[in-house]
């Protein structure tokens, strides 16, 4: 692994009152590294993304990106800086068609003149599999096409970083391992992925490593095979997903 | 890669509309040898509504700050016009611009204050800065306290010698704002500022993660639509030659029929505030002999139309029939993009 981190976050804290949802969690990433985050429900990872992204503030704690401190930059900076993310719940624009949604990730997370931004919007729609609904309104789009929406826009930006929060969810089979796909030909590009998700056997096809948050600390982190046996994650996953050997 | 994939702009229909808008353009700048003085009046009101019912639409329909206080502009914008032309010697042609520049400048810090309000509390505080502007200006002796003044007539007579010169004069004045105001809006919105208004309106939260300053951009439009608004408000008064701290501030004549306007037309388009000022001007001149009855007929239309077309007027048969005569939309004409 390259010596200097893209990414490192130490002692990161986030209150909301008496309520401690993000607790002293550290974790580094390398250029061109993926990591998968593992957890039940209301362990804090969304708000570890909200923390990176910076949706929202930490209380205590510094984060390092491409070697500078981005702590009290705000989410718009960040972007323009590399980091973009995906919303687990998406947010497109429903008033604009997909071309546009992505023309505006190009055009202000790098910007881009839209005349500049044309081709690389074209390029993103073709690699996400859009291009066919270029033309459609984000409104009417099914689950799959919001999910690849997400990706979408957030690859206009030009990420060296890409947060994934639970983009395989709800998703069928067949369209979890095309989007898995998708995500594998944007790793190979050199973009760095923080990828959180309950489909555990699409993680375990894409992450070098994996982290495991519960109660808003990191409970284990390391290779993902050996994360997936260890007895922390059964007791959080049993009866959630069959984790034996078979996948990956 | 297709190196040559290629964005369209506009449809027929807004090729075909464009053609037809010319004519009626050329049609509306001869009025003065059409039509008789009356009638100029009638038009150069019409268009000094359309500008005002746009920005307020640009405003709340667009970058969702609905104020219920641009009167401050536009009374803002009328005394700046009388002041410059009366004690520095402006001709009155030129303080309108300069009403413009004057009304950004104080529209710069009020728009901070303002924007740390949200939703009913931001329009509640639109209208007290409205309402501390009129008491204000109730208190500047020289430009008449709170009975107001007239222009001069030796000022009246320096924007054109004869009467009729004068009236063909502001109403190209009228027209020209009205258009460019419509115009500018329409430029606006098919901008990288369009598409972060819209950006902004659908999702903030998706926008600021996306790389937009949704402050800046907001603060941009406030300050853009209060200097409009006061080169507005500036020929308003220009027409009427007096102007009065209730006249000038009134909630009722610069925002309530302007909100009207925009609701009945369609909020959120840019035909609707051109539809409704047309609505508006019909409905006034065809029954303002009613006195009272003519609010409460103009308080059943908009009821009427909140009921049956939520959308406003136009805003329903663009819904139904796909008809946009200002398209923003980005077409991409691509071998696979249907």
């Amino acid at each position: 692994m390259a010596s200097v981190p893209l990414l490192s976050v130490s002692g990161l804290v986030k209150r909301y009152g008496a309520l401690l949802v993000t607790d002293d969690v550290s974790l580094t990433l390398a250029p061109g590294e993926a990591l998968g985050i593992l957890g039940p429900n209301g362990a804090g990872k969304t708000t570890l993304f909200n923390l990176i992204a910076g949706t929202v503030a930490p209380s205590a704690g510094t984060i390092m990106f491409a070697g500078a401190d981005v702590t009290t930059l705000r989410a718009r900076e960040r972007c323009r800086r590399g980091i973009a993310r995906s919303f687990q719940i998406p947010h497109p624009f429903v008033g604009m068609t997909i071309y546009e949604n992505v023309l505006t990730g190009a055009a202000f997370g790098r910007g881009l003149t839209e005349r500049a931004a044309q081709d690389r919007c074209i390029d993103v729609l073709e690699r996400t599999g859009l291009i066919r609904k270029a033309n459609a309104l984000a409104g009417d789009l099914t689950l799959l096409e919001r999910k690849r929406l997400e990706l979408a826009r957030a690859l206009a930006t030009e990420p060296s970083l890409l947060l994934l929060d639970e983009i395989a969810g709800g998703l069928t089979e067949a369209e979890c391992q095309s989007l898995i796909g998708t995500i594998r030909d944007v790793r190979a590009t050199g973009v760095s992925i923080i990828w959180i998700e309950h489909v555990v056997h699409a993680l375990l096809a894409v992450v070098d490593r994996m982290t495991v948050l519960d109660f808003g600390r990191k409970i284990a982190e390391g290779d993902p095979q050996a994360i997936m046996a260890s007895p922390e994650v059964a007791s959080i996953y049993m009866g959630l997903e069959d984790h034996g050997g078979a996948h990956g | 890669m297709a190196p040559h994939v290629k964005i369209e702009r506009g449809t027929r229909t807004s090729r075909i509309a464009g053609r037809l808008a010319l004519v009626l353009l050329a049609a509306l700048a001869a009025a003065p040898w059409w039509t008789g003085r009356a009638n100029l009046r009638l038009l150069g009101e019409f268009y000094t509504f359309v500008a005002l019912a746009s920005l307020w639409n640009l405003l709340a329909g667009y970058a969702g700050l609905v104020s219920v206080g641009q009167q401050a502009f536009v009374g803002f914008g009328g005394y700046v016009l009388f002041a410059a032309a009366m004690f520095y010697g402006v001709p009155p042609l030129l303080a309108i611009v300069l009403a413009g520049v004057v009304g950004a400048l104080i529209a710069l810090p009020m728009a901070p204050l303002l924007f740390r309000l949200h939703g009913a509390y931001f329009a509640i505080g639109t209208w007290v800065a409205a309402e501390v502007f009129r008491l204000s200006f109730a208190q500047v002796s020289v430009l008449g306290g709170g009975s107001g003044t007239s222009l001069p007539a030796r000022l009246v007579t320096g924007i054109a010698a004869t009467r009729d010169q004068r009236d063909m004069l502001l109403y190209w004045c009228a027209l020209a704002l009205g258009l460019g105001t419509v115009a500018m809006i329409y430029a606006l919105l098919r901008s990288r500022a369009g598409l972060a208004l819209a950006a902004i309106r659908d999702s903030e939260i998706a926008s600021e993660s996306l790389g937009i300053d949704i402050f800046r951009t907001k603060l941009a439009i406030y300050v853009a639509t209060a200097a409009v608004t006061s080169m507005v408000g500036a020929l308003i008064f220009l027409q009427k030659l007096r102007i009065s701290p209730d006249a000038a501030f009134s909630v009722n004549d610069w925002t309530a029929y302007v909100i009207f306007i925009v609701v009945i037309g369609g909020i959120g388009t840019i035909e609707g505030p051109i539809v409704g000022a047309i609505v508006f001007f019909l409905l006034r001149e065809t029954l303002a002999d009613l006195g009272t009855i003519y609010l409460v007929i103009l308080g059943m239309v908009a009821i009427a139309v909140m009921l049956k077309a939520p959308r406003g007027l136009w805003g329903s048969f663009s819904h139904r029939t796909g008809i946009v005569l200002f398209p923003l939309r980005r077409r991409v004409v691509h071998p696979d993009a249907r």
